[in-house]
């Protein structure tokens, strides 16, 4: 809002002041420019300026943060602008594919996020900001949890394939071309748009057919300039560790389980009786003696957490400097960063270490000649200990580690079962990676209206990784080392240094066109053009064993036998051709057109080309003269609807038409001539007909702006269909002696819808602001070769069949736990459970017999035959949210940004949920595990336990019949997580400026700090995932409080 | 306008340069028709499959092959083999033996190979690339014997099909054993014909190989026919479910002639190898060498190197150095099957056999073989002193089997622990590597099919059956005069179930030649399909394994324990807890005086016994099978499948046999 004080005169010199509308306080650093020419001044440090104009001249004012302001002059010679963050106006433009497009002639799915999101937030990457902050746009923790380096996995509106095959990312363009969000530095973001439907993505055609994130980063402006400097200090630790037993609950629960199974007890009395003496403080060792070793498991009697001893909580920091700023012919900005973060291990430390830095320079050389420069390079540095990746198992053993396995022998040297050898001296991996980001862009601007753009870019990766592995000791009696082997693939004693290269280049380039036209109330807009790709990949690993010493772990320093562990060489190409038409007819009525022609290098010539089309309407209803009435209530009212189709080449093999020979040079473990002989396997099979995934997506939306604008609204509707998706390989009879090839075999149907709601208002001097967002989608199969809808394979992975919603979850129905034999033979007389198990008895599972052939089976596990299992759940998460709360008052702030899933079922398996499992060393022992069944008399030192939520336990397979799917044990998977909160101080403008300080912000930041859900309580509902082991057996999340400041010059 | 046509000429260049920028072929592999075309093609891709054969598995924590015979009453484990108690076999799902995952691998490679080594195409030595042609006639006979073993009859498949519904229905129709075990018995010819007798590279197969295995499958199948006749399970016979099916409705079969000629394959095929290799004459060095290269004996043998990268070792020798334990022990059974030294059974008169309360007396004057097999007191387990209870001067020695330790891996259920493939070399101590070379085929094995067939054919022994008799007899250092032995064997007094064949007692010198086969391939992994093929495991009913005499002597080993030979060690003492108490960690004294591991604890599933069920001779088909091969696609009919289940079961998963 401007307010304009009229003086008496038509003089040329004018003076004025421009303050922050909210603060009230001046703006130090404003540009003020007359219009269409170069003359322009900047704000003093009392926000005033004084400038030379004429009569009907229109001064332009701006500041980054600000929303931009035209004045024009009507003969004022004083001036007091108040300026308004920028926030999000509806004329605002949104970044679309090779271009922009205002938002109010936006007809297709298009999110922004806001930048708030963003800011300040003590993580390691931007996915991890994204999560909740747009709905359909779905992100989740990887398979290794919380540990570093990992990536977050990311969907836009749910799978659209299934990933046998062929991948469904969406696709992530950086400044226009693919990058990586993940080691992008988050403060260089100026702004990102999510396409989530077809006509907003088709323009990228193959590469785009499941969405699209458009991250656009900072420019400069013309003007005074800018220096931001911000930083973080964050205190981060596991959000979720579970209660391992103490020694004695926990022997006394083996040994019962160890007994239930048909076995004989594992800890015997003598030491039950050092274990409560060590427990009691009466006794120092921590394990007695084997001959000359030590006991190191069923005879120790150590009393150890492992989990609270291997995770611990850590210091990080990041630092941020950006320069802005430029005249009017050459706009500059650059940056760097520096992000510093420990993890949570505590024994072998692991850190990550980013390194940004950016360049970008806007030069307009002539009236028609715009040149644009845009360079970014990122570093990270990773440095785990190298048994997170060549033993593996450091989350499964952590998970099986047993409170008495001795932390340190008596001597005081670490013991073999706690892996610490392993990880605090058993080597480094460190892997050192370079990102070069490269663009050039060419605009020529031959008529009004009409621009030609010439872009290439080149991302070049640079990857090496430097492993090594030492020799470990652990130590006898008397403190002689005894050398100890690394995992179960190396002898004791053994060392190696691994070198590994890769290297990636990507290239880019694309040419078109666009022309925009406005006759009277008739908008035109076309645009044409090509666009090709190139990516090659390289990569190289050699390692060599018998390292000299441990303090020079490199290649050349070692003695061994030279191997090389993997080299790669391939590539992939694409072309395009595409066009898009804009008409809109008075702001009121948008039509769009889309089309792309595109051809891929994964498929043979006559299966390579394909168009892909794509349409959308709109309708500004508010903007209608009927609607004048009530248009101070109703801003903005736009329903517009969408239908488009595009393909996915997006195979996982490169060249899936090539049937390859796999030859692994000393692959074989029988030795021949002394060594391992080098091996080959038989080839599979290759479909001959594979081709391109089609997807078809219609898309029905709604924007609604309320109250002027204090209230908008934005909902959609889509159905998605893949059709010919590469599917799970169809069942063949054994006899092939192979599987099938993956071909287009499946059509796949989602359904979902996306609410968006904001909330921005001010009470007095308090502004506040509320978001909230909600989405949900289903998916199921239309039709998959599956003629007897078996359920499984032979491998038991799922399989389809038509009509089924993928992630439905079958099971047995529980009636209970049989508190004694007598009831359970009750049961069985009409749910006869024999074909699941035997020996059934007191303390074991009663299933429901739901067919009522008086027996409980599982049929044929076919969907036609099921017997009398059922659809007990559906691992989709639904209903996903965000919901952010915000308010500020004279220099506060506070903001609180939730995350999470209403609805999720999850089936836990393995030990981390059940317990007593495959046997001593695959059972595991929590707190929450000990309310197990045991009957009246029992002799347990825990007594009885009639009313259980776990059955009997049974230290090994004699427990599997109690553990099949059913509803009592399925998990409720549904959240709520506190992603982050955000209290901030901005000091007084008029306090700063004695110190030359534009803006000066202090924060405490914290992420993850509660949880609330239902899952069982040793369980992060966000990290179930099983990592090729059991549930849950992974790297924590990490929940982070932080402090910083941020400063401007 | 012109500008348009520009654009038009451009855009088309751009497509046809386009193509080309699109033409991407795989850069770093080799396409599959430019393999199998050199020597060292055809040798890397047949080393790929010999990790099936019988042997340690690297990098796995047990012991090895020495522990494959807790499958049958040679053996115990800490817990049962399921397969002897009733209601513990079901139908499966899926999986199982009905896989030709490996079947296909070879045939890949005889459609290729074979037809450019006759065309002359091939790179490379001629006679080795025959002999890798060899290997893989070796592999498919060798798959398909595990085949005949575990389902019998079986489909033929001698090469490639395709994927279509009716092609995969077709091949799955099942061939009648005995003509699966002759398609065996020919392709083991052709691995004769083409293999060299010295292979190209060591430790791999020699012609000889094929010809020890085809005694072995002959063998198997010759017995099998005979002892199961007139069963459901040979084909022809009364019940044989092949029968119903119309694409055998006109299968007839001499099965007389049949069992004789695999009889006579099996003896000529075994002499060929006995007459070619003399046995060695250390036994025990056989199982515990670091390499057999120079041993006569052995005719395939795998290596294990711990310095490679990943290193390829297996923990055998440490199980074995830890106090005799890794979850294996001899039964009573096995140990009272040994002869004494002077060639008499245990029971004879003047045996001298002196009982077993102790392990002294168990041992003494026996069959050397007992004592190079089994563990006694005082014996020195290891040059060093790591986990080993019993220490003196660093030196590891046995005291007493672990039958009471908590771990199953680290016990030996029975009381008598098996020390074939022991090493007293410290470095292959417990939990670390070890690197003793695991014996595949031995020549004693063609000694021993030779002198079965022999006497299966004529009912009496001719002079090369003698000849290998003693041979064996005096290899291992005892009385040679196996009449002697004949003649003074009573089989009332025997325990072992090879006395019968059904429920019919076999002659007294067959049952001298198996007994030797037990001992001479103890801890071998040959007993159970030897037990299946002579029809001997019918009479297991009701019966309760037993280990050592336990509460006779051998009870003070662990509750009041003393050094002998007396030393300066403190043993710990190890309360014994009969079963019925809480607790419990051995059977009931007043139950009988051995050990018996499946009475400790009433919630075994084998406490009341072992009982076999005929049915279980040969295994069933899963379920999936049949489903996935019905008359009509996704049909529910499965008995419509072109594949027929094997006798007593049923097409229905997770069903018992009949019986159970």
């Amino acid at each position: 809002m401007v307010s304009i004080f009229h003086i008496y005169a038509q003089q040329q010199n004018i003076s004025g002041t421009v303050i922050d509308k909210n603060l009230n306080e001046p703006v130090i650093g404003a540009s003020i420019q007359i219009k269409g020419t170069t003359n322009g001044t900047i704000t003093d440090l009392d926000g005033k300026f004084a400038i030379n104009a004429s009569k009907d001249d229109i001064l332009v004012i701006s500041y980054i943060g600000y929303t931009t302001q035209e004045i024009k002059l009507t003969g004022q010679s004083s001036l007091k602008i108040e300026l308004s963050e920028d926030t999000q106006a509806l004329d605002e433009v949104v970044v679309v594919g090779f271009g922009t497009q205002k938002k109010v002639n936006l007809t297709g799915a298009v999110a922004t996020v806001d930048k708030k999101v963003l800011a300040s937030r003590p993580v390691t990457s931007v996915s991890q900001s994204l999560q909740g902050a747009v709905p359909g746009l779905n992100l989740s923790t990887a398979d290794l949890g919380g540990q570093l380096g990992q990536n977050m996995n990311v969907n836009i509106r749910g799978t659209g394939t299934i990933g046998k095959g062929s991948k469904g990312e969406p696709l992530i363009l950086i400044d226009g071309m693919e990058g990586n969000m993940n080691n992008l530095n988050p403060e260089d973001v100026e702004n990102i748009s999510v396409l989530k439907d077809a006509s907003s993505s088709s323009i990228y055609g193959s590469r785009a057919a499941f969405g699209v994130i458009m991250i656009t980063t900072k420019k400069g402006k013309a003007g005074k300039m800018q220096i931001n400097y911000n930083n973080n200090v964050r205190y981060s630790g596991p959000t979720n560790l579970p209660n391992q037993l103490d020694s004695y609950r926990f022997a006394n629960f083996f040994n019962e389980a160890s007994i239930n199974q048909g076995g004989s007890v594992i800890f015997d009395e003598e030491t039950i009786g050092r274990i409560q003496k060590y427990m009691a403080g009466e006794l120092a060792a921590t394990t007695i003696a084997n001959g000359n070793n030590w006991h190191f498991h069923e005879k120790a009697n150590d009393n150890v957490n492992w989990w609270k001893k291997h995770f611990q909580w850590a210091w990080s920091n990041e630092h941020n400097i950006s320069l802005s700023g430029g005249t009017e012919k050459i706009q500059y900005y650059a940056s760097g960063s520096y992000l510093n973060q420990n993890g949570n291990l505590r024994y072998g430390e692991d850190n990550y270490k980013r390194y940004n830095a950016t360049a970008k320079v806007n030069t307009q050389i002539n009236k028609y000649v715009d040149f644009n420069i845009n360079t970014k390079f990122v570093r990270f540095d990773l440095d785990n200990p190298i048994y997170l990746e060549e033993g593996g198992l450091l989350y499964h053993d952590i998970a099986r580690m047993w409170p008495m396995m001795p932390f340190k022998d008596p001597n005081g040297y670490y013991m073999r079962n706690g892996k610490l050898n392993q990880l605090v001296d058993g080597g480094r991996s460190k892997t050192h990676n370079d990102n070069i980001y490269m663009q050039g862009q060419l605009v020529v601007h031959p008529l009004k209206g009409w621009n030609i753009y010439a872009e290439a870019g080149m991302r070049i990766i640079n990857q090496n990784k430097q492993t090594n592995l030492n020799p470990i000791y652990e130590h006898d009696v008397n403190g002689n080392p005894l050398a100890l082997a690394f995992s179960g693939s190396y002898s004791p004693g053994a060392s190696f240094a691994r070198a590994a290269y890769l290297n990636s280049n990507f290239y880019t380039t694309s040419v078109y066109t666009d022309y925009t036209l406005q006759l009277k109330d008739h908008y035109f807009k076309a645009l044409i053009g090509m666009n090709t790709e190139e990516y090659v990949y390289r990569e190289l690993s050699a390692q060599r064993p018998d390292v000299i010493s441990s303090l020079v772990p490199e290649i050349s320093a070692s003695t061994g036998e030279d191997k090389i562990n993997s080299s790669k060489y391939n590539d992939w190409s694409t072309a395009g051709f595409f066009g898009r038409i804009n008409y809109s007819y008075k702001d009121r009525y948008m039509v769009e057109m889309n089309v792309r022609y595109d051809g891929s290098s994964r498929f043979l010539r006559d299966q390579r080309w394909n168009v892909f089309p794509s349409f959308s309407l709109g309708w500004n209803v508010a903007r209608e003269s009927f609607f004048e009435p009530i248009s101070n209530i109703i801003n903005t009212l736009k329903p517009r609807v969408s239908w488009g189709m595009l393909g996915n080449q997006n195979t996982d093999s490169y060249y899936p038409f090539y049937l390859t020979q796999s030859v692994t040079a000393n692959g074989g473990n029988w030795l021949m001539n002394g060594g391992k002989p080098t091996t080959a396997g038989v080839p599979g099979m290759v479909s001959s007909t594979l081709t391109w995934e089609k997807i078809y997506n219609t898309n029905i939306g709604i924007d609604l702006g309320m109250l002027d604008n204090r209230l908008n609204a934005t909902a959609e509707y889509f159905i998605r269909r893949t059709k010919d998706m590469v599917g799970p390989a169809a069942e063949v009879g054994a006899i092939l002696g192979t599987s099938l090839p993956n071909t287009n075999n499946a059509e796949l149907k989602n359904k979902g819808w996306e609410i968006q709601l904001n909330w921005r208002d001010q009470i007095g001097k308090v502004n506040y602001n509320a978001g909230f967002n909600l989405s949900d989608y289903r998916a199921k199969v239309i039709s998959y070769p599956n003629a007897s809808k078996a359920l499984w394979d032979a491998d038991g992975n799922t399989l389809y069949y038509d009509g089924m919603t993928i992630g439905e979850i079958w099971g047995y129905e529980t009636e209970g736990i049989a508190k004694s034999d007598e009831q359970m033979t009750e049961w069985l007389a009409n749910n006869d459970q024999s074909k699941i198990g035997s020996a059934w008895g007191a303390g074991d599972i009663m299933y429901r017999d739901l067919n009522g052939d008086k027996v409980v089976d599982s049929g044929n596990s076919t969907a036609i035959d099921h017997g009398d299992l059922k659809v007990i759940g559906n691992n989709t998460p639904r209903f996903r949210f965000g919901l952010s709360l915000g308010a500020d008052w004279k220099g506060f702030d506070v903001q609180m940004f939730f995350q999470g899933v209403m609805k999720r079922d999850i089936w836990l398996g393995g030990p981390m949920f059940w317990g007593a499992d495959g046997g001593e060393w695959q059972s595991v022992g929590f707190s929450e595990h000990l309310d197990y069944f045991r009957p009246e008399n029992t002799a347990s030192v825990f007594g009885a336990n009639l009313d259980s939520y776990y059955p009997k336990a049974y230290l090994g397979d004699k427990g599997n019949k109690n553990k099949k799917t059913q509803t009592r044990y399925l998990q409720n998977g549904a959240y709520m997580r506190m992603k982050n909160l955000q209290i901030g101080y901005t000091f007084p403008r008029a306090w700063m400026n004695k110190a030359n300080i534009q803006k000066l912000r202090i924060y405490v930041s914290a992420e993850n700090l509660f949880t609330i859900s239902g899952i069982a309580d040793m369980f992060d509902p966000e990290a179930t995932a099983a990592n090729g082991f059991s549930n849950g057996k992974t790297y924590p999340l990490s929940k982070t409080i932080s402090f910083g400041l941020n400063i401007t010059l | 306008m012109k500008k348009n046509l520009l654009y038009i000429i451009t855009l088309a260049g751009a497509l046809c340069s386009c193509n080309d920028f699109l033409d991407k072929e795989p850069l770093d592999a080799v396409p599959t028709d430019k393999y199998l075309l050199t020597e060292s093609d055809l040798a890397a891709y047949s080393a790929n499959l010999y990790d099936q054969l019988p042997s340690h598995t690297p990098g796995q924590y047990n012991m090895g092959v020495f522990v494959t015979d807790n499958n049958s009453d040679n053996q115990a484990a800490s817990n049962p083999n399921s397969s002897f108690v009733k209601g513990e076999t079901r139908v499966a799902q899926s999986g199982g033996a009905w896989d030709f995952g490996k079947i296909r691998n070879v045939n890949y490679f005889i459609d290729k190979v074979r037809p450019r080594l006759e065309n002359g195409k091939l790179n490379g030595t001629e006679a080795n690339n025959k002999h890798y042609l060899g290997e893989m006639y070796f592999f498919r006979a060798y798959i398909y014997y595990t085949k005949l073993v575990a389902l019998g009859d079986f489909p033929i498949l001698k090469n490639w099909i395709t994927e279509d519904y009716e092609t995969v229905r077709e091949a799955s129709k099942r061939r009648p054993r005995n003509e699966v075990a002759r398609f065996i018995l020919q392709d083991l010819d052709s691995a004769y014909y083409y293999m060299k007798e010295t292979p190209p590279m060591t430790n791999r197969l020699t012609k000889d190989c094929a010809a020890l295995l085809k005694s072995r499958v002959a063998l198997f199948e010759g017995t099998w026919e005979k002892y199961h006749k007139g069963t459901a399970r040979v084909p022809g016979g009364p019940g044989w479910p092949g029968a119903n099916k119309d694409y055998l409705k006109d299968f007839s079969i001499d099965i007389d002639s049949e069992i004789r000629f695999f009889l006579t394959e099996a003896k000529e095929a075994a002499q060929i190898v006995a007459d070619k290799y003399s046995l060695s004459s250390d036994y025990p060095s056989l199982f515990n060498s670091q390499s057999l290269s120079s041993t006569s004996e052995v005719l395939l043998w795998r290596a294990y190197d711990a310095s490679l990268t990943p290193a390829v070792n297996h923990f055998v020798v440490g199980y074995i150095q830890r106090n005799g334990g890794g979850n294996t022990g001899w039964t009573r059974s096995m140990m009272q099957s040994y002869l004494m030294e002077n060639g008499l059974p245990i029971y004879a008169n003047n045996s001298g056999y002196q009982g077993d309360k102790t392990y002294e007396s168990v041992a003494a004057d026996r069959d050397p073989r007992l004592e190079y097999n089994t563990i006694l007191p005082g014996e020195l387990l290891s040059e060093g002193g790591s986990n080993i209870e019993y220490l003196v001067n660093g030196y590891g020695y046995y005291y007493r089997a672990p039958i009471v330790l908590g771990q199953n891996e680290n016990k030996c259920p029975t009381g008598y622990s098996v020390k074939k493939g022991l090493t007293t070399d410290a470095a292959q101590g417990p939990t670390l590597p070890s690197t003793t070379a695991c014996v595949v085929f031995r020549a004693a094995e063609a000694y021993l099919n030779y002198m079965e067939a022999d006497y299966e054919l004529s009912n009496s022994l001719d002079a090369n059956s003698g000849k290998y008799w003693r041979a064996l007899r005096a290899r291992a250092n005892m009385d040679t005069d196996f009449q002697k032995t004949i003649n003074a064997t009573d089989l009332s007094k025997e325990l072992d179930f090879a006395r019968y064949s059904g429920s019919e007692l076999v002659s007294t010198t067959l049952y001298n030649i198996r007994r030797e086969r037990r001992i001479e391939f103890a801890a071998e992994g040959l007993r159970l399909n030897d037990l299946k093929r002579w029809r001997a495991l019918d009479m297991m009913q009701g019966y309760q394994v037993e280990g050592f005499d336990l509460w006779s002597e051998n009870y003070a080993r662990y509750t009041t324990p003393t050094p002998t030979p007396a030393a300066d060690v403190t043993l710990s003492v190890v309360n014994l807890i009969e079963s019925g108490n809480t607790n419990a960690n051995v059977s009931a004294k007043s139950e009988s005086q051995y050990l018996r591991p499946y009475r400790i604890n009433t919630n075994n599933i084998a406490y009341n016994g072992y009982n076999w069920n005929q049915n279980k001779y040969l295994n069933p088909i899963a379920f999936d099978h049949f489903r996935l091969t019905t008359e009509t696609e996704g049909s529910t009919d499965y008995a419509s499948s072109t594949i027929y289940q094997n006798p007593g079961w049923k097409i229905e998963t997770s069903s018992l046999p009949e019986g159970d």
